[in-house]
């Protein structure tokens, strides 16, 4: 192949829109901003919708919505109705609270686990590390469909059926999240051990006051993470949880759909913006730390 | 790993305690809620059970498997599984390269459609199979009221069973597309621009340098993508509950909904759990499959 280095080859000005990071004002970049606004206008319409609906009243969801007018997207007459009567009458702010207990002991619980478990893998030298890491990024592969009887029966078992424990406990441990910490305490140059050693610290010492100020980054980041899923979690708690008093928002929410005897769909749409809207915009804005999470998570 | 051989140093012995120490509260989290479960699961897809107390009578046999395979509703929760696997890749997967190629050339809009798309990955499963089930609502859902607009006849989008199925995957596919875009973004990072820019200059047109150089570059991150889009297929549960109930008459179920049902509904745990087992066999079955399908024509090609 003849290495052919003419840079007034037209060929090399197309292909520059993909080389260089600045954005060229040509037809092709035009034509890519025009797609990139109708991508992100797609992906961002179902929860805008849902939040616009959400302003409206609840006799007027679906008779503005259907035949379609500016009215199906837009509220005719904003009102924070839906609002006022799903924290008044539906108790939003009690299922907001368990969902809150959910996720903040989930969260605690791994972020403990998978620190002492990943500066373990990552750091210390014990008989058998390798062969109990390896089983425990096995368990990454066990969907939680597969062993939902049996983990019912496990948590039922323990008598914390219908109790705040049995929506968090069985996630306490993650493969993901000890995988994240292993990775970020493995990149801790070891002449910082070495040198807090040679002052006489031990490893406890080490792992608090050396590693631990190290790896703030991926602790965002596994917080991030175990925050939302733990927040947007449904099949468990729906099995798991039969003191309605006690249920996530989430399942919540979803029996408002099929109301029999009157229609809740705004309450329900006011109810799918409150819960949706904030996750969203924090992972948006956190966004650095999200995608370090999933990219962890799908790499494992 | 081999850093250090093993040196005769005090201060490291103590590692022997520290180090089993930390990791137990991890290995009983997984033990107990995690492997426990998963022998369990096995166990019981050869046990019987009372219908009742839901407790082990004792052992079946590959009964509860037979009695699966001869329940229809079974088998076409086999079938649907299968199709939700092959349309949620077909539309997935090209949808997440496609996506990813545009937002990996940097132009205006590119945060703005990648902030959307993240959004849509950070939002609950429940919550977005309910807002689009307002959106397909038969009738007066917006999608109907939209078609009715352009003057194109309404879709029964969750009444009908085809129509239920496509509306069940697309509903998913704007959810989770996220993902495999971010792993298809991460891969085409990774390729260096001279590369391209080589090939660029020896004449190479746009289609022949992705064909040639970006796609086979890529081929790691198309494993991955396939193979998570494949276990989330497989997986598809909350929206079928949320949106169709497994309907209408069964033709949404597919086997995670089937042993559900089993479990909760029919009070049947050795079902349950032999309806699940079958689909890891068939999940581990698809994905060496797919391993083995895309690293042989790839290999050819290079050839």
């Amino acid at each position: 192949m003849s290495e052919n280095v003419d840079t007034d080859l037209p060929v090399a000005a197309i292909q520059s829109s993909a080389l260089s990071k600045r954005a060229p004002r040509d037809p092709v970049s035009l034509i890519g901003t025009i797609s990139l606004s109708l991508i992100a206008f797609a992906f961002a319409f179902p929860i805008a919708w849902a939040a616009l609906t959400s302003l409206k009243s609840t006799s007027s969801v679906i008779a503005t919505r259907y035949p379609l007018t500016v009215w199906s997207f837009f509220p005719p007459h904003p009102t924070l109705e839906n609002y006022v009567f799903l924290f008044n009458e539906l108790k939003l702010g009690r299922h907001l609270l368990n969902t809150a207990i959910a996720s903040s002991g989930q969260v605690l619980l791994v972020v403990i686990t998978s620190t002492l478990a990943g500066y373990a893998f990552a750091r210390l030298r014990f008989p058998g590390r390798e062969g109990l890491f390896a089983l425990t990024l096995l368990t990454a592969f066990i969907p939680l469909e597969v062993i939902l009887v049996p983990l019912y029966q496990v948590v039922s078992g323990m008598g914390l059926t219908s109790t705040y424990a049995a929506l968090f406990l069985p996630f306490a441990a993650q493969p993901f999240g000890i995988y994240l910490m292993r990775q970020s305490f493995r990149q801790i140059p070891p002449e910082l051990d070495d040198a807090a050693r040679v002052d006489g610290a031990g490893t406890w010492r080490i792992f608090w006051r050396i590693a631990m100020p190290n790896v703030r980054p991926a602790l965002a980041t596994l917080v991030l993470i175990q925050f939302i899923w733990s927040w947007n979690a449904y099949l468990w708690p729906l099995v798991i949880m039969q003191d309605p008093d006690k249920q996530i928002v989430q399942v919540m929410l979803a029996g408002l759909k099929g109301s029999p005897n009157y229609s809740l769909d705004g309450p329900l749409f006011a109810g799918l913006t409150f819960v949706t809207v904030p996750l969203v915009v924090m992972a948006i804005l956190l966004q650095r730390y999200y995608v370090r999470g999933l990219m962890t998570s799908g790499i494992r | 790993m081999l850093r250090g051989l093993r040196t005769p140093d005090p201060t490291r012995r103590t590692e022997n305690y520290f180090g089993p120490a930390m990791v137990l509260p991890a290995l009983l989290g997984l033990g107990l809620f995690q492997f426990y479960p998963l022998v369990s699961a096995v166990l019981n897809s050869f046990r019987t059970f009372n219908a009742f107390t839901k407790r082990p009578t004792g052992w079946a046999g590959w009964n509860n498997f037979i009695e699966i395979f001869a329940d229809d509703v079974f088998r076409n929760a086999v079938l649907i599984t299968l199709i939700y696997i092959v349309l949620m890749i077909a539309i997935v997967v090209p949808m997440a390269l496609g996506l990813a190629i545009l937002i990996d050339k940097r132009m205006r809009g590119t945060a703005l459609a990648r902030a959307a798309i993240l959004g849509a990955l950070a939002s609950s499963e429940a919550v977005a199979a309910l807002i689009w089930n307002q959106l397909y609502e038969p009738g007066t859902g917006l999608f109907d009221a939209i078609l009715k607009s352009m003057g194109l006849p309404e879709q029964p989008f969750l009444v009908s069973g085809p129509h239920a199925i496509v509306s069940i995957v697309v509903m998913t596919a704007w959810k989770d597309v996220g993902l495999p875009m971010l792993i298809f973004l991460g891969g085409l990072q990774a390729i260096s621009p001279q590369l391209i820019e080589a090939a660029a200059l020896d004449g190479a047109s746009s289609w022949r340098i992705f064909r040639r150089i970006t796609l086979p570059l890529l081929r790691p991150s198309l494993i991955l993508a396939i193979f998570m889009v494949t276990v989330a297929a497989a997986r598809l549960f909350t929206p079928i509950i949320l949106l169709t109930q497994g309907g209408p008459d069964g033709q949404t179920t597919n086997v995670p909904f089937y042993s559900y049902a089993q479990a909760f509904e029919f009070s049947s745990p050795g079902t349950a759990s032999a309806s699940v087992m079958f689909m890891m066999v068939i999940l581990v079955g698809i994905t060496a499959l797919q391993a083995f399908v895309i690293r042989d024509s790839n290999d050819g090609g290079r050839r």
